[in-house]
């Protein structure tokens, strides 16, 4: 009896042990960011980032939502994706039991450095969410403005203004004084 | 009848220098501005489409401001100097005469954005948005040109002074443009997000922020802030109608003059 | 042969408040006259002839001018001139310029006519002169012009040689008298006795609001019962009574 027991003790701690370990360890999702080599751009590009998500559990998990994450690693700051993505997070619902999912962002190069992107996904099952791999890409700077092109306008307007001024006072001048 | 009513105006202005004072004092500021921008920011694309952002900002809120203090003078002067009587004594109906008026401030608009087209164009080269930014702002300062106009002639008949329609019609302006400036994050306290739903000035900045930050080009994808401009040129037309009603009521000379 | 009712007033009455500016005035003007319609400060001449022409709403009475009701306003306009009391001119333009404006308003084919105009009120040699350099007498010769521009068949002048000196006072009667020699009906409002006196064949005169005389120069000096009294003493007799 006293062997009994103990085999339903150690079952127990052991099973207890093991949620502990499977809540502290995360979510049963492997994510994956499948454009990693392709995300290299200049600033103004449009790109898609392309990623999945695979349920590697035994079973379903729900109410999913990933995310992207994306940090300037040249000023150390992260970045707010309110600009560069129209879509931060993507709500899957249910992954069956070995589904992959396919994951897709769309985001604008706004600004020129160098970044690191990685996904993550949360769901209630667990407090610890489940992140990527990091990627790494650098979006060089495109250089489209110019001080030259404004100087001959900026000074031009006025002037041209001041000439048509002058045209029209002259022209009204001469007319009253016929 | 109205053309010749719009055709004096448009003389008046030339020949008083007052046109030309306003679009030569629009295109200092204009070159000021848009030399400081591009100056201080050049390397990085987020401050190009920023720099349009804000320098579309700028252009519509001075024409405004400019078409807003000479359609506050446009109609009053006619009292105050004492020509409208001669001019309703003609067979000039209210209408023609409002109508007229109304082209003669809007084509203050229109010259005001032929001033800013160089500045538009040199400072969105390169950026594939310089058909959409210039575009969007004729179409946004119109619609917001055209409902302030109607506002403040609806004043102009009401008051028959230059002095008090100006003072309300700044007051107005300066109410709505504002809150426009807030951050996002304030827009969501009750009042002010009310207020932001029928103001002009939050439409047309959200608007500029929607085609040029984040590219949204397209009229159906700009429809949920150009309604509530339209919204308002209704509302501020519909004002103008009742007051010039009330004016009509009145009639040309108010008072015992 | 009695000349048809140009100017018709039916108990026309005009509140400003508490005041009656007009009160029940009955008006009766006839084809070609000279009418002279006098009255101290402040009895509402100035608000009568705005009411004839339009430019006020009446609170009460008929008005009937060349025929037309007052409610037929592009009617009258085309059959009127008048010479307003406000005199505002748009300064920056020249006086030619001005007579055209107010020409292609009324729909005139503007050349020939200005061109006439400013011949008939003495302002040829100013016409490309801007209207904030003319004197008052050019003014108001320009304000006639103005309102001949139509052509019209009744002229309404309100104070026209006010201000004016002696020569620009005599170079508008002069003008008027020709123009009322052309069948130009005129009704002439002023408080220069001696001018209304000179020009006018018939002589209403207001008080208050209220009309308290009228006729040729020769019947108020019977209901005075003084033959040989000016049109002062007339005016004074009725003004103070």
């Amino acid at each position: 009896m006293k062997y009994f027991y103990t085999l339903i003790i150690v079952l127990g701690v052991s099973l207890l042990g093991l949620h502990v370990s499977h809540a502290q360890t995360g979510l049963p999702l492997e994510l994956t960011i499948l454009s990693s080599r392709t995300l290299n751009g200049t600033a103004g590009d449009f790109v898609t980032v392309q990623g999945q998500i695979k349920n590697t559990s035994r079973a379903a998990v729900s109410d999913v939502t990933t995310y992207l994450s994306l940090v300037d690693t040249e000023n150390k700051l992260p970045v707010d994706l309110e600009d560069w993505s129209a879509e931060k997070g993507l709500y899957i619902g249910t992954i069956d039991t070995g589904q992959v999912f396919p994951l897709s962002w769309k985001i604008h190069f706004v600004k020129a450095g160098t970044y690191a992107l990685i996904i993550v996904a949360t769901a209630p099952i667990s407090d610890t969410p489940q992140v990527s791999a990091i990627t790494r890409f650098n979006v060089a700077p495109k250089r489209n403005l110019n001080p030259g092109n404004i100087l001959p306008v900026a000074l031009g307007t006025p002037v041209a203004i001041v000439l048509l001024l002058s045209l029209l006072a002259y022209k009204r001048q001469r007319r009253a004084g016929e | 009848m109205f053309k010749y009513i719009w055709q004096k105006e448009i003389r008046g202005q030339l020949y008083t220098w007052k046109g030309m004072v306003w679009l030569l004092v629009a295109s200092l500021l204009l070159s000021f501005t848009s030399y400081l921008l591009l100056t201080n920011k050049e390397l990085s694309l987020l401050d190009q489409t920023e720099l349009l952002w804000l320098l579309s900002k700028i252009i519509i809120g001075v024409a405004l401001l400019i078409v807003t203090i000479d359609a506050s003078s446009i109609i009053t002067t006619e009292f105050e100097q004492e020509t409208a009587e001669s001019l309703f004594l003609s067979p000039l109906s209210l209408k023609d005469f409002l109508i007229g008026k109304f082209l003669a401030s809007f084509t203050l608009w229109l010259a005001l954005f032929v001033v800013a087209t160089p500045y538009m164009l040199a400072t969105s080269a390169g950026s594939n948005l310089a058909l959409a930014f210039m575009g969007y702002i004729l179409l946004l300062g119109s619609l917001g040109v055209a409902g302030f106009t109607f506002f403040v002639f609806a004043l102009s008949l009401f008051y028959r002074s230059s002095k008090n329609t100006l003072t309300t019609s700044l007051i107005l302006l300066l109410a709505l443009a504002t809150p426009a400036l807030f951050s996002s994050t304030l827009k969501t306290a009750p009042v002010i997000g009310a207020i932001s739903k029928i103001n002009p000035f939050d439409a047309i900045f959200s608007s500029l922020d929607n085609i040029l930050v984040d590219y949204q080009t397209s009229l159906w994808q700009n429809w949920q802030f150009i309604l509530p401009l339209f919204m308002f040129c209704l509302l501020t037309f519909a004002l103008l109608i009742f007051t010039a009603r009330l004016f009509k009521k009145q009639g040309i000379i108010k008072s015992s003059e | 042969m009695t000349m048809p009712e140009v100017i018709t007033a039916r108990n026309l009455t005009k509140h400003y408040g508490a005041t009656a500016a007009v009160d029940g005035l009955e008006l009766h003007v006839r084809q070609g006259e000279f009418f002279g319609f006098l009255g101290p400060n402040g009895a509402g001449k100035t608000t009568t002839i705005r009411l004839l022409t339009g430019i006020v709403h009446p609170d009460g009475g008929d008005i009937l001018v060349n025929g037309f009701s007052i409610e037929d306003k592009e009617q009258i306009a085309q059959a009127i001139g008048v010479v307003p009391e406000s005199r505002g001119f748009y300064e920056w333009m020249t006086g030619a310029e001005y007579l055209y404006f107010f020409a292609k308003l009324y729909g005139i084919s503007a050349l020939k006519k200005v061109a006439t105009l400013l011949e008939q009120v003495g302002l040829t040699a100013q016409q490309n002169k801007k209207v904030g350099a003319y004197s008052r007498g050019m003014r108001q010769r320009l304000g006639i012009a103005r309102a001949l521009i139509n052509s019209p068949r009744i002229l309404f002048l309100d104070e026209p040689t006010l201000g004016l000196d002696p020569q620009g006072q005599k170079d508008i009667q002069n003008l008027l008298r020709s123009l009322n020699l052309e069948g130009i009906t005129i009704f002439y409002s002023s408080h220069l006795l001696s001018e209304v006196s000179e020009l006018c064949s018939r002589i209403a005169i207001l008080n208050k609001g209220k009309l308290i005389a009228e006729g040729t120069l020769d019947e108020l000096r019977q209901r005075i019962n003084r033959k040989d009294s000016t049109l002062t003493d007339i005016f004074l007799a009725f003004t103070q009574t």
